[in-house]
């Protein structure tokens, strides 16, 4: 063997080497990945197609539960309806009230860091605490905030049990979150650089103009990346239904996550809520897949060229 | 004439021009509307925690505590058999966060410093899973889990954990690709292996991020309540998260036993926060830098 050889074996000793030791630390992503990621997907396509009650068999049904679901089943139309209703009514607000605050939090004054410390306090209460807390809230006849409104002599409402004021609610209760999208906005905020502002300042810039014409375009890609998993956690949502609503009243909450957790665990219909799962994957990677090609246009990156 | 001498040293350490000081002002205004609009619930909450059963009604609604009633608190801790719960959360979150620190470390060195076949792959698949509605695992995961009887056990709950989180493996991934190569370089030169080079010389330079990934781990494990419910049917084994929701949903209990109690659940993860703030807030601010690459 010459030398060159003699080294090159060498080499692809030490590679294989290297490769058994990098799977060894690979080892809990290669097996979560196959146990949690692909033996679900696999699995979930199989049972879609499939009627199945957790014992026994399942039975193969083919595109049934499909069919039933968009031509018969009377709760699924108003279980989308009230899945879009709530991401349009809580996505944008809690994008826009996260970027207010990071706004007024950014400025170096005397206290500002307490303000943060206050609106980022709701993050990080468990969401169950939280709920039942604002449960009791709404509550119609004894909770706070009808107490507030009137004692301020405005309308009050039935809130959690009123089928056009309980989106409101959740709404508000999502508002109240808002800590946590504030924090991201804020240290983008941060990385604008300051002779942007101080340019536009010299050209007679007011505050307005500012925000505008500098802050929102710098922010687009912090925007568009709170909006992408703003859509893909909003569409996920099922906690206030689980937790508040039960779904209701009259199904104006009956989310998809929560309709597939009922059908599987409640009704013990898994292949229908399979089936359901891949009509939640199927909205989200559309939606996600919209966003990616409309925002194309609109979102600045610096490192452009 | 001393508190003059003051005043006027203030004005020239800060020279705010008229216009800039009312600014300010309505920035604090507003700053204090929205403050205590946010922490009214709690507030409420403290408030409703404190009263005697016969005025936990009146009208309107006190939002300063004006009696301190502390017995609600045993009494609630004994209603909804606290102590129990909370070793049950405990338990589960101490678990949970030594499994994602084991797992996630090794998966993150792996990815940003071993050479093996297929690397590229892998980091894509982590970070594409990401995107992964939870509940297409949760159902499968459940029949498994329950084919294997671990229904009734800590284990559903436990053993992802040491499977690594992606977004914990991509949070430390990138930190290791942002330590120089010549560290480890310098290290294998005297002959220390993966192993070393990765709990010796790279942990100490990442601590911040281990830290954001403690964080969030305990508060994942200390709030969920879906994992739980799906896993854990029998009382005993029922942790805060379970514990506080039926204590809300209890027939006879009454509103200041429910805040009580509630208070107690969200109060070691609001000391947590107090005492590490800055780390709550890097692991979201981490989101805004992935953001701009």
């Amino acid at each position: 063997m010459t030398n060159s050889q003699l080294l090159k074996s060498g080499s692809r000793q030490r590679r294989l080497k290297e490769g058994i030791i990098g799977y060894l630390f690979m080892l809990p992503t290669v097996i979560g990945f196959t146990v949690f990621i692909i033996y679900p997907l696999i699995s979930s396509a199989y049972y879609a197609l499939t009627e199945y009650s957790g014992f026994g068999k399942a039975e193969f049904v083919g595109l049934d539960n499909f069919k039933w679901m968009f031509t018969k089943d009377p709760t699924f139309i108003k279980t989308i309806q009230a899945t879009l209703l709530y991401v349009v009514y809580t996505v944008p607000a809690v994008l826009i009230f996260g970027l207010l605050l990071a706004v007024l939090l950014n400025k170096t004054m005397p206290g500002i860091k307490l303000f943060r410390t206050i609106y980022y306090l709701p993050v990080v209460v468990p969401a169950i605490a939280s709920l039942v807390l604002w449960k009791f809230i709404f509550n119609p006849d004894h909770g706070l905030f009808n107490g507030i409104l009137a004692s301020l002599k405005l309308p009050t409402s039935r809130w959690l049990e009123s089928e056009s004021a309980v989106l409101p609610a959740l709404t508000i209760i999502a508002i109240w979150g808002c800590g946590g999208q504030m924090i991201v906005f804020l240290s983008g905020l941060q990385s604008v650089p300051a002779e942007l502002y101080e340019a536009a300042a010299i050209d007679g810039a007011n505050s307005l103009n500012k925000f505008f014409h500098i802050t929102i375009p710098m922010m687009t890609p912090v925007l568009f990346l709170q909006l992408i998993t703003g859509l893909i956690g909003g569409f996920q949502v099922i906690n206030p239904a689980l937790i508040v609503t039960s779904g209701g009243p009259n199904l104006k909450t009956n989310f998809l996550n929560y309709q597939i957790y009922m059908s599987a665990f409640d009704k013990r219909e898994y292949g229908y809520a399979m089936a359901l799962v891949w009509v939640l994957f199927v909205i989200i990677m559309a939606f996600t897949v919209v966003v990616f090609k409309v925002s194309n246009s609109y979102v600045y990156y610096e490192a452009e060229e | 004439m001393a508190g003059n001498k003051q005043k006027i040293t203030d004005r020239v350490r800060h020279p705010l021009n008229r216009a800039e000081r009312s600014s300010r002002i309505v920035r604090y205004v507003i700053l204090c509307i929205f403050a205590v609009t946010m922490i009214l619930p709690l507030l409420w909450m403290v408030t409703m925690s404190l009263k005697k059963n016969d005025t936990i009604f009146v009208y309107p609604p006190d939002i300063l505590p004006r009696e301190f009633n502390w017995s609600n608190y045993p009494i609630a801790m004994a209603q909804m058999h606290f102590n129990k719960s909370f070793a049950v959360t405990l338990f589960i979150t101490v678990m949970s966060v030594i499994g994602q620190l084991l797992s996630c470390t090794l998966v993150g060195y792996a990815i940003s410093r071993i050479k093996f076949p297929g690397r590229k792959i892998w980091f894509y698949l982590i970070v594409g899973s990401m995107m992964l509605p939870g509940m297409v695992g949760t159902i499968p995961t459940f029949m498994l889990f329950s084919k294997l009887k671990l229904i009734n056990t800590f284990w559903p709950l436990i053993i992802p954990a040491f499977l690594g989180a992606p977004f914990y493996t991509f949070l430390l991934r990138q930190s290791f690709m942002g330590i120089p190569r010549f560290f480890d370089e310098a290290a294998r030169i005297d002959g220390a292996g993966h192993l070393t080079i990765l709990y010796k010389i790279l942990l100490p330079m990442v601590k911040p991020t281990l830290m954001v990934i403690v964080i969030m781990a305990m508060q994942g494990s200390w709030n969920d309540y879906l994992g739980p419910l799906l896993y854990l049917h029998k009382q005993n084994l029922w942790p805060l998260s379970i514990a506080i929701k039926q204590f809300s949903s209890q027939y006879a209990v009454s509103w200041n036993l429910f805040m009580a109690g509630d208070l107690l659940y969200i109060l070691p993860i609001l000391i947590v926060f107090l005492l590490l703030q800055k780390y709550f807030m890097s692991g979201l601010g981490s989101l805004n830098s992935a953001a701009l690459k």
